[in-house]
């Protein structure tokens, strides 16, 4: 991993009560880290932290070299962020181009031409342009989602953070979104989270999995897809070993747990070893 | 359309070989957007021994980038508008236009709320009088306070969450805001304050304690919500009011000079706090 550029080291979270996170220790290089957790594991907290907007009550943030508790630092942070929160609100009146348009004047875009022009290129990078007259309130939630994204894209920043930001889009635009995100990972860091595996497997080159405020895997998406080797096979029922299992499409039992011997194993996927990592949680999530 | 103007020779030679100032600029490209034949006569210019062809170029690609710019951004909303005439910068025009108490469903229930107060006003007699204009004096001295409220801050400005991973000094948009909230409050107030009864001093008895609440909220909402600290500042107001009123047996008391005297006292103190605490609203970290 080249040198990271998100240091975060031993840090806890409380709201009230609840024990957001406790002890996050990772780093994060340029390219792409995707969150990987079940609801509640503390995926959005710590990447709301990574876009300076909430604090950690205990342990260390470094994000691209600046420690976001000193305020000029935090100000460096920001002036370089893109930020696509997991339920991002609009000013439903404006249009999308308005709205895009307030958020880059918050980001300090003062000239009007120029900032209209970048207004105009992350609303085609997300393929909005034929709407940016269109009222917020009047988009469907996949184009509104996809503001979101524009929005975040705005002054090309070096550090993306995203929070589900495939949620409610359909496949053909979670395409366009893999392409969007893949472009300039070289010098660019993003973090990422989502509930598809498949995007997980798709985009990134490090993979952190989160439970209950903790870390429990940090890797490559082979790295965690090797977690299931030899871990699961195909029966003609559920097995009874098996930690989870599911009828496939062609009749068959995809069981995931400790393999009998004598099975049918198959190649595990990424998605196997994040189900044999959270187990019963993500299972009864699912079902949910 | 068509033009009231036209550009003379000088201004279009300056314009032509980007000598001109911006504000200047600015009001020659909005005439040239509907002034055909100062189109004309700009695209005819020479350009000047020391400005180089491709400079005049430019500035016709200048020309062309505003017309395209112009024409393709969706025209403002009606707060936007308003803002704009009134020599808003856009920029800031934008910003206020997404206050939530700056839209017109806002204002509307601010004038009918006065409305009801003026109208109890004109049809009290007798001690009732007094209450009726009491109650104007009040609404119309809460009405900055409760805009402010609901101006910013999380749960209320819906991309608060995006708007504070940026880089605008939160300080300076809640400054902004807060501003453009009390200015409109003031205005409304004082067009409902020639509808009452009595046309003297005490009608517009509403304005400093309007400024020193509405500094006061902001204040306290450095280390509280907006909405938290509106509540407490409106509910402490409206007991000491009442207290004040109970023990001087004078309905109005708060409002007389004596009261209006603390105001001054509160927006001087409010201010000197809110100077030194103005980082929090900067600062732009939830906790």
């Amino acid at each position: 991993m080249s040198a990271p550029t998100i240091e975060i080291d031993d840090v806890h979270k409380r709201f009230g009560h609840t024990t957001a996170l406790r002890g996050v220790t990772f780093d994060a290089a340029t390219g792409i880290t995707g969150l990987l957790g079940p609801n509640g594991a503390g995926k959005t907290t710590l990447l709301r932290m990574m876009a300076t907007v909430l604090a950690p009550d205990d342990g260390r943030l470094r994000l691209l070299g600046w420690d976001p508790r000193v305020a000029d630092e935090r100000l460096a942070i920001r002036r370089r962020l893109g930020y696509m929160p997991q339920e991002p609100g609009f000013h439903r009146s404006f249009t999308a181009f308005e709205f895009i348009d307030y958020v880059a004047i918050l980001k300090e875009m003062t000239d009007r031409r120029a900032r209209h022009d970048e207004v105009r290129r992350v609303l085609g990078v997300v393929d909005l342009e034929g709407v940016s007259d269109r009222k917020i309130k009047a988009l469907s939630g996949g184009m509104r989602r996809r503001v979101a994204l524009a929005q975040s894209m705005l002054g090309d920043p070096d550090l993306l953070v995203l929070d589900e930001p495939t949620a409610g889009l359909d496949p053909e635009q979670r395409l366009r979104f893999r392409e969007i995100v893949s472009e300039r990972t070289s010098d660019r860091t993003v973090v990422l989270s989502t509930h598809q595996t498949e995007d997980v497997a798709a985009l990134c080159q490090r993979i952190v999995v989160m439970l209950d405020g903790q870390v429990l895997f940090e890797g490559t998406p082979q790295e965690l897809t090797d977690v299931a080797e030899g871990r699961v096979w195909l029966a003609e029922q559920r097995a009874a070993g098996a930690r989870l299992s599911w009828r496939t499409a062609n009749g068959a039992h995809r069981n995931i747990g400790e393999a009998p011997p004598g099975a049918d194993l198959v190649a595990p996927t990424l998605e196997d070893g994040y189900l044999l990592l959270v187990g019963d949680r993500a299972l009864s999530e699912a079902a949910a | 359309m068509s033009a009231m103007w036209h550009a003379d020779a000088e201004m279009l030679t300056s314009y032509a070989d980007g000598e001109i100032a911006d504000v200047h600029a600015s009001s020659l490209e909005a005439h040239l957007l509907a002034c055909e034949r100062c189109r004309d006569r700009l695209a005819a210019v020479p350009a000047s021994a020391s400005a180089s062809a491709p400079a005049s170029q430019g500035s016709m690609d200048r020309i062309w980038a505003e017309v395209v710019d112009t024409i393709d951004a969706p025209n403002p909303g009606f707060v936007e508008r308003t803002l704009i005439a009134l020599r808003i910068p856009q920029h800031v025009a934008r910003l206020l236009a997404a206050t939530p108490s700056l839209r017109g469903s806002w204002l509307i229930a601010e004038a009918v709320a006065l409305g009801f107060a003026v109208l109890a006003a004109n049809t009290a007699t007798g001690r009732s009088a007094d209450l009726a204009l009491f109650l104007f004096l009040v609404v119309a001295a809460l009405l900055p306070v409760a805009g402010v409220a609901v101006a910013f801050g999380p749960g209320i400005d819906p991309a608060y969450e995006v708007g504070a991973a940026a880089p605008m000094r939160g300080d300076r948009l809640v400054l902004m805001r807060a501003t453009a909230v009390l200015a409109t409050s003031i205005v409304i107030s004082a067009v409902a304050a020639l509808a009452m009864p009595r046309l003297d001093a005490i009608a517009i008895a509403w304005l400093l304690p309007s400024l020193g609440l509405t500094l006061a909220t902001l204040t306290l909402g450095t280390w509280l919500r907006p909405l938290v600290a509106a509540a407490a500042v409106s509910l402490s107001w409206i007991m000491l009011a009442a207290a004040a009123a109970v023990s001087t047996q004078d309905r109005l008391a708060v409002f007389r000079p004596a009261g209006q005297l603390a105001c001054l006292v509160a927006i001087a103190a409010s201010a000197v706090v809110l100077a030194h605490r103005h980082i929090a609203y900067q600062e732009g970290i939830a906790t």
